[in-house]
C-alpha cells in the first residue's frame, strides 16, 4: 500500500485503519463509561481514587508543552530559526491538550456540572487543581487562536489572519504565562500530599521541578517529532536548529538535576536512595536515564548531530514518564494494601483518544500547510 | 503556633498580588472563628467497648445502607465507605488491644477544603467540614489531599456519584442537638462539646490517671488541630493515627499559591515585555545562548 508521501494524496495509508479502529473503540468505551459510571467501567477505588487517565494527563501536559517552549523561544527569545516548527508544535500542543481535556472530562464523576470550575462564586484560588483547570482551558483557547491561520488560509479568510498576526505577541505571551502557571501548578497539586507521596519525590520545590521538566520534555518531544516527521516528508533537517534545541534542553536538565540533588541532600533523604526497594531503584533509574544520560549526550559532540537531541529527547521523556507515574499513582501509597491496575475500558479509552489525536494530526498534515516547502527550508 | 507563619504568607501574597488575587478566599478566611469554640468530639479508646452503637446511630440519622457480612447476619463494614461514615475498628497487638473509632476529623485547617477546586467542601463557622454536591464535580482531589484517608466516593453510583463522609451532624447542630454517635454512646467513650472544653477534659484525664493513657491528646495540635480528638492507652500509630506533625497540611500549598499566582501573573508579562522591547532594539539575539 501507499506510504505517507505528499504525492499520493488519494491513497489512504495503511496505518489509517488501525488508528481509526482504536479511535472508534475509544469513543464507544467513553460513551459506555458515561452511561454505567466509574465503578463499573474502571478499577479505581477508595484507595486509588485516581488512575491511568490522570497519570497520562500528567505526562501529556509537559509533552504538549512543546507548543509553549517553541513559542517562547521563537517569539520572545528571538530565535527566528524556530519559526519553521511553530505550526507543527502548536498543532501537537492543541491536540495534546484536547486529549487531556477529554480524559479529564471522562474522569470526573459529576461531569454534567464540570462547568462549576468556571463559576466565579465557586472558584477556590487556593486550589492548584482549580488553577490547572482554568489555565488549561484558557491555554487551549489560545492554542486555537495560534493554530487558526493554518485553516483560515486554506479556506481563504485573510482578514482574521491579519488580526491574529497583529496580536500574535500578546496571544503567544498570554499562552506562555498560562503555561508557566499550569506546568508548575501540576507539581504544586501534590504539595498537599506531603504525608502520602514518597519523600524522594515530595518536596516544596515540586512546582519548580515540574516547570523545568515541562520545558526540557517539550523540547525533547519537539526534537523527536521534527526528526521523524521531517524525515517522513523528505524535508532537509536544520542542524543548527537541532543543536539549539539540544542546548536549551541541557540548561533545563542541569537546573533540574541541581535542584533535585540539592533537595535530596538538604532533606536528608540520601539513605532512602541507598535502600534497594522499588522507590530507591526507581529514583536512580529516573535520575540516570532521564537526566544524566540525556545530559551526557547533549554535552558531548552528539549535540551537533540530529540523533543527539533526538535520543536525549527519548530518554528525557522516559524519565518524565517515571516521575509522573510515581507522583500520581505508585508513590501515593495508602497504608491499606489495596492494589490498582487499569481496566480494559480505562486502557482502551486512553489508547483510543491518543490514536484519535495521531489521526487528526495526520489529516491536518495531509490537507493543510503545516510544514515549510522543501525549497524554503533552512539549510 | 502556626498562625503567624500563615499570616506571613498571606501578607506576602497580598503585597505581591494586591487585592486582585487574594481578595476572595484569603480575606474570607481571615475572620476565622476561635477553634476552641468549634463543635467537637473526644473519643477515649480506653473506655470504648466496641459496641458499634455509634455506627448504627450514624446510619439511622444519615440514612446510609448497612454493609452486611458474607452470611448476611451482621452489619459488618470493614472500613469507611460511601455508605459507612463512621465505624469501630479493632487493633489487636501481642499483649494489648484497643478499639478505635473512624470518622472525619473535621480539621481546624482542612486539606480537603484547601484543595477542592469548587468550594464544594467548606469549613463552617461552627466547626463541621460540610459537602455540597451541587458544586462537586467529582474530581476526588479531596480524597488524596486528606491526610487521614477519610473522604470516600460513591463508585457504584452511575449518575452522579457523590463524595461521602461524616458531617459532624451539621444538620443536628443547627437545632442544638449533639452528634448522633456521641448522643448514643452507652459508655461515654465518645463525648460531644466545644473543642476548648474537650481539650481541658482530655488533659485532666491524663493528669489524673497518667498510667492509663499515652501522654498525648491526638488532634489537639496534630495536623494543625482537629475537632475530633483521641485519648489512647496504646501508641496512636497502632490505631492508624499517624504522626503528622503540628503544621496544618494546607500551609505549604496555600503559601505557594499566594506567591506563585500573583508572582507569575504579574512578573511573567513584565519579563516577557522587557525581553520583547530589548529584542526590538536588536543586536543581542545572536549572542543569546539558547
Amino acid at each position: 500500500m501507499a506510504a505517507i508521501t505528499r504525492s499520493n494524496k488519494n491513497n489512504i495509508p495503511m496505518v489509517f485503519w488501525p488508528l481509526l479502529f482504536l479511535t472508534l473503540l475509544g469513543v464507544g468505551l467513553a460513551i459506555y463509561r458515561l452511561v454505567v459510571g466509574l465503578g463499573v467501567s474502571t478499577n479505581m477505588n477508595d484507595h486509588y481514587p485516581w488512575g491511568i487517565w490522570i497519570t497520562v494527563d500528567l505526562f501529556l501536559i509537559p509533552v504538549a508543552g512543546a507548543a509553549f517552549t517553541i513559542s517562547l523561544l521563537s517569539y520572545f527569545l528571538g530565535r527566528e530559526d524556530y519559526h519553521s516548527i511553530i505550526r507543527p508544535a502548536v498543532l501537537a500542543g492543541f491536540i495534546g491538550y484536547g486529549i487531556v481535556g477529554i480524559l479529564l472530562f471522562l474522569d470526573i464523576g459529576r461531569w454534567t456540572q464540570f462547568y462549576n470550575i468556571f463559576v466565579p462564586g465557586y472558584i477556590n484560588l487556593h486550589s492548584f487543581l482549580e488553577e490547572v483547570s482554568l489555565c488549561v482551558t484558557l491555554y487551549t483557547l489560545i492554542l486555537i487562536l495560534e493554530i487558526a491561520p493554518v485553516f483560515l488560509e486554506k479556506w481563504g479568510y485573510n482578514v482574521p489572519i491579519r488580526w491574529i498576526q497583529r496580536g500574535i505577541f500578546v496571544i503567544a505571551g498570554a499562552g506562555i504565562v498560562l503555561s508557566i502557571l499550569h506546568q508548575s501548578s501540576l507539581g504544586s497539586m501534590f504539595l498537599l500530599m506531603s504525608h502520602k507521596l514518597h519523600p524522594l519525590w515530595w518536596t516544596p520545590a515540586l512546582p519548580l521541578l515540574f516547570y523545568l521538566q515541562a520545558v526540557y520534555t517539550g523540547l525533547g518531544a519537539t526534537a523527536i517529532a521534527v526528526k521523524l516527521i521531517w524525515r517522513a516528508l523528505g524535508l532537509p533537517i536544520d542542524r543548527v536548529l537541532f543543536r539549539r534545541i539540544g542546548q536549551a534542553m541541557s540548561i533545563n536538565l542541569m537546573l533540574y538535576a541541581a535542584i533535585k540533588v540539592g533537595d535530596w541532600m538538604g532533606a536528608g533523604e540520601v539513605p532512602l536512595l541507598l535502600k534497594p526497594d522499588t522507590f530507591g531503584l526507581l529514583a536512580w533509574f529516573q535520575f540516570l536515564i532521564g537526566i544524566v544520560l540525556p545530559l551526557a549526550i547533549l554535552l558531548s559532540k552528539l549535540v551537533g548531530h540530529t540523533s543527539g537531541p533526538f535520543w536525549a529527547g527519548v530518554f528525557a521523556l522516559i524519565g518524565t514518564f517515571i516521575e509522573r507515574l510515581v507522583v500520581s499513582w505508585i508513590g501515593l501509597a495508602e497504608p491499606n494494601p489495596v492494589s490498582y491496575f487499569p481496566s480494559f475500558t480505562e486502557i482502551f479509552i486512553t489508547i483510543g483518544m491518543i490514536a484519535g489525536g495521531v489521526l487528526l494530526y495526520g489529516v491536518v498534515v495531509r490537507y493543510f500547510k503545516l510544514f515549510p516547502d522543501p525549497e524554503h527550508a533552512h539549510a | 503556633m502556626t498562625l503567624s507563619r500563615r499570616d506571613f504568607f498571606k501578607a506576602a501574597g497580598l503585597a505581591i498580588g494586591g487585592a486582585l488575587i487574594t481578595a476572595g478566599p484569603t480575606l474570607a478566611s481571615s475572620g476565622e472563628p476561635d477553634p476552641n469554640e468549634y463543635a467537637a468530639m473526644l473519643y477515649d479508646a480506653t473506655i470504648c467497648v466496641g459496641c458499634n452503637a455509634c455506627t448504627n446511630a450514624c446510619r439511622q440519622w444519615n440514612e446510609t445502607k448497612a454493609e452486611p457480612d458474607d452470611r448476611q447476619v451482621y452489619d459488618a463494614p470493614r472500613e469507611l465507605s460511601a455508605d459507612t461514615w463512621t465505624m469501630i475498628q479493632l487493633y489487636q497487638g501481642e499483649n494489648e488491644y484497643s478499639f478505635v473509632k473512624r470518622q472525619c476529623m473535621h480539621c481546624v485547617d482542612p486539606a480537603c477544603v484547601s484543595g477542592c477546586p469548587v468550594q464544594a467542601l467548606q469549613k463552617t463557622a461552627e466547626g463541621p467540614v460540610t459537602y455540597d454536591q451541587s458544586r462537586c464535580i467529582g474530581c476526588r482531589y479531596c480524597m488524596y489531599a486528606c491526610p487521614f484517608h477519610i473522604p470516600r466516593f460513591a463508585w457504584d453510583t452511575a449518575q452522579f456519584p457523590v463524595i461521602a463522609k461524616c458531617t459532624l451532624c451539621a444538620d443536628r447542630l443547627k437545632d442544638g442537638l449533639p452528634t448522633a454517635c456521641a448522643e448514643i454512646c452507652p459508655t461515654s467513650a465518645l463525648i460531644f462539646g466545644k473543642r476548648g472544653e474537650l481539650i481541658a477534659e482530655a488533659e485532666s484525664r491524663i493528669s489524673e490517671n497518667p498510667a492509663r493513657y499515652v501522654d498525648h491528646v491526638y488532634g489537639k495540635d496534630d495536623a494543625g488541630g482537629t475537632s475530633v480528638m483521641y485519648l489512647s492507652g496504646v501508641p496512636f500509630e497502632n490505631l492508624g493515627l499517624e504522626d503528622l506533625g503540628t503544621r496544618a497540611i494546607p500551609e505549604i500549598s496555600e503559601g505557594t499559591a499566594n506567591i506563585i499566582l500573583p508572582g507569575v501573573l504579574i512578573g511573567a508579562p513584565i519579563l516577557l515585555g522587557m525581553i520583547r522591547m530589548t529584542a526590538r532594539r536588536g543586536g543581542w539575539e545572536d549572542t543569546w545562548p539558547l
